[in-house]
C-alpha cells in the first residue's frame, strides 16, 4: 500500500482503489511493502490510479528521507520567509510562498 | 597534349611506360601526377601532389576517428539519462494515449534537432517530417506553427517555411540537459504558443546504429476534454476520479502540461543520443573512407615514384650507350 501526499491531504492507496488522477502537494510518500516502509519526499507530480490496481507516481522531484539536510532546510525556509515579506509583485509572492510550502513540507517531514 | 608534341618532335627519350601511368584510378577527382617539362631534354615526374594528399588524407582519418571516440564518450554519458527518462512519460500515455489522428484546428510541430553538423542524416529527416506534418494538417480552418529547436532544423526552415515558425531554441546543449532546464522551455513554449496539440518530432534512441524518426503527440486540455466527452479514444477518462482542485479543467490543465515537459525532456534526451550515435556511424563510415583513399594514393604514389626511376634509369643508360656506340 502506498501513502501520497495528495492536495487534498495524505491519501492511502490499496488494491481495488477507484481509479482516480489526483495532484500531489509537496510532502511525504511513504511505500509499505509487506512489513517494510520506504518513504521519499516529493516535491509536486500527479498519481494515476488505474481500475487495474495499478499506481503510477509521477513526481518532479523525489528524494529519499534520508538525503535531506536538516540544516539546509532550515536555511532556505528563513530566506523564503523573507522574500515573502520583502515581495512587492504578485509573481514574487507566489514564488516565495511555494518555497515556503516546500520548506515547511520538508520541515515536517523530518521531524514528523 | 605536351606530350603529342613532343612525340611529333621525334624525341627519342619516351619512357616505355605511358605517359599516364595513372589510368586506373581516374575516379580520383585529382590528377595524382603530371609530367612536368622542364628545359629540353628533361623530364621528372613528381611525387609531391601525391604525397601532399596522402598526408591530408591521413590528417583527416586521424580526426574522425578521434570524433568517433568522443562521440561514443558522450553517448554513454546520454544514454543512462535517456532510458532513465523513458519512465516519465509512460504513465501519461497509459492514461492519455498519444493519439496523432485527433483532429484539431492548430497544430505545433515542435521539431528538436542538433546544433553541430556531421552527424549524419538525422536532422534532415525530423526536417521532412515535420513538414510532411505540416502538409497533412493544413487545409481550410485547420493551421499549423513550427517551434523549432537547434540550429540545423532552424537552417533548412527558415528558407521555405519562414512565416510558420513561432519560436526558435538553440544552444541547448550548452549545460549538461536536466530537467529544470526543459521545463523553463516547456514553459515558454506553453505561454507563447496557441495550440490544441502539441507534435513532437524527434529522433528516437533504439541502438548505436538504430534512430527512428518519431512524433509524440501531447493534446491540450480542451480538447481532451473534448474527447472523454464525446467518448472518442479518451472515453475512459471519465471513468476516473478527480481528486482536489476546484474543477476537472484545471486538473487536466496541469496534467496537460506536466505531460508536455516530461514528453519533451525525453524527447530532447533521445535526441541527443541519436545525434551522437549518428555522429558516430557517420564519422566510421569517414575514417574508412579516408582509409581506402590512403590505400589508393599508396598505389598512386608508388606506381609514380617507379616511373619516375625507370625513367632516370633509361636516360641514364641510354645516354651512356650513346655515348660508347
Amino acid at each position: 500500500m502506498v501513502i501520497v501526499p495528495a492536495t487534498t491531504g495524505q491519501m492511502g492507496v490499496l488494491p481495488g482503489h477507484v481509479a482516480t488522477i489526483a495532484e500531489l502537494k509537496p510532502g511525504v510518500l511513504s511505500v509499505h511493502e509487506g512489513n517494510e516502509t520506504t518513504k521519499y519526499f516529493v516535491s509536486s507530480g500527479f498519481v494515476f490510479i488505474h481500475a487495474n490496481s495499478f499506481a503510477d507516481i509521477i513526481a518532479v522531484e523525489a528524494v529519499p528521507l534520508d538525503q535531506i539536510d536538516a540544516n539546509l532546510v532550515q536555511k532556505g525556509l528563513v530566506e523564503f520567509t523573507q522574500k515573502l515579506s520583502s515581495a512587492t509583485t504578485d509573481l514574487e509572492k507566489a514564488e516565495a510562498q511555494i518555497g515556503i510550502d516546500v520548506h515547511s513540507a520538508l520541515n515536517s517531514a523530518l521531524t514528523g | 597534349m605536351a606530350m603529342a608534341a613532343l612525340r611529333r618532335e621525334g624525341r627519342r627519350f619516351a619512357p616505355l611506360i605511358s605517359p599516364r601511368p595513372i589510368t586506373a584510378v581516374r575516379s580520383s577527382p585529382i590528377a595524382p601526377s603530371h609530367e612536368d617539362e622542364g628545359p629540353i631534354g628533361v623530364r621528372y615526374i613528381s611525387t609531391q601532389v601525391v604525397r601532399n594528399r596522402m598526408k591530408s588524407v591521413k590528417n583527416i582519418q586521424k580526426i574522425t576517428k578521434a570524433m568517433k571516440m568522443v562521440a561514443a564518450s558522450k553517448l554513454r554519458a546520454v544514454q543512462t539519462k535517456a532510458e532513465n527518462s523513458r519512465g516519465l512519460w509512460q504513465p501519461f500515455t497509459a492514461l492519455l494515449g498519444d493519439l496523432p489522428s485527433v483532429d484539431v484546428k492548430k497544430s505545433v510541430v515542435v521539431t528538436i534537432s542538433s546544433d553541430k553538423g556531421l552527424c549524419g542524416g538525422i536532422n534532415s529527416t525530423s526536417v521532412k517530417i515535420s513538414k510532411g506534418i505540416h502538409k497533412l494538417n493544413s487545409g481550410p480552418e485547420k493551421e499549423t506553427k513550427y517551434v523549432i529547436l537547434g540550429e540545423k532544423a532552424k537552417a533548412q526552415l527558415i528558407r521555405d517555411s519562414k512565416k510558420d515558425i513561432e519560436l526558435i531554441i538553440t544552444e541547448l546543449q550548452k549545460n549538461p540537459l536536466n530537467y529544470t532546464q526543459v521545463s523553463v522551455l516547456a514553459d515558454e513554449i506553453l505561454k507563447n504558443v496557441e495550440f490544441d496539440a502539441l507534435r513532437i518530432v524527434f529522433n528516437k534512441f533504439h541502438s548505436v546504429v538504430s534512430f527512428v524518426p518519431t512524433v509524440s503527440t501531447v493534446l491540450s486540455p480542451e480538447i481532451v476534454e473534448r474527447e472523454a466527452e464525446s467518448g472518442g479514444k479518451l472515453g475512459d477518462l471519465d471513468n476516473y476520479e478527480v481528486e482536489g482542485g476546484e474543477t476537472k479543467g484545471e486538473i487536466l490543465q496541469n496534467l496537460a502540461e506536466f505531460q508536455f515537459s516530461c514528453v519533451m525532456f525525453n524527447a530532447v534526451l533521445e535526441n541527443a543520443c541519436s545525434e551522437q550515435g549518428a555522429r558516430m556511424s557517420a564519422m566510421d563510415s569517414s575514417s574508412r573512407n579516408a582509409g581506402d583513399m590512403l590505400d589508393r594514393l599508396t598505389l598512386t604514389y608508388n606506381r609514380t615514384r617507379q616511373a619516375s626511376i625507370t625513367t632516370e634509369l633509361i636516360e641514364i643508360i641510354s645516354g651512356a650507350s650513346a655515348l660508347e656506340g
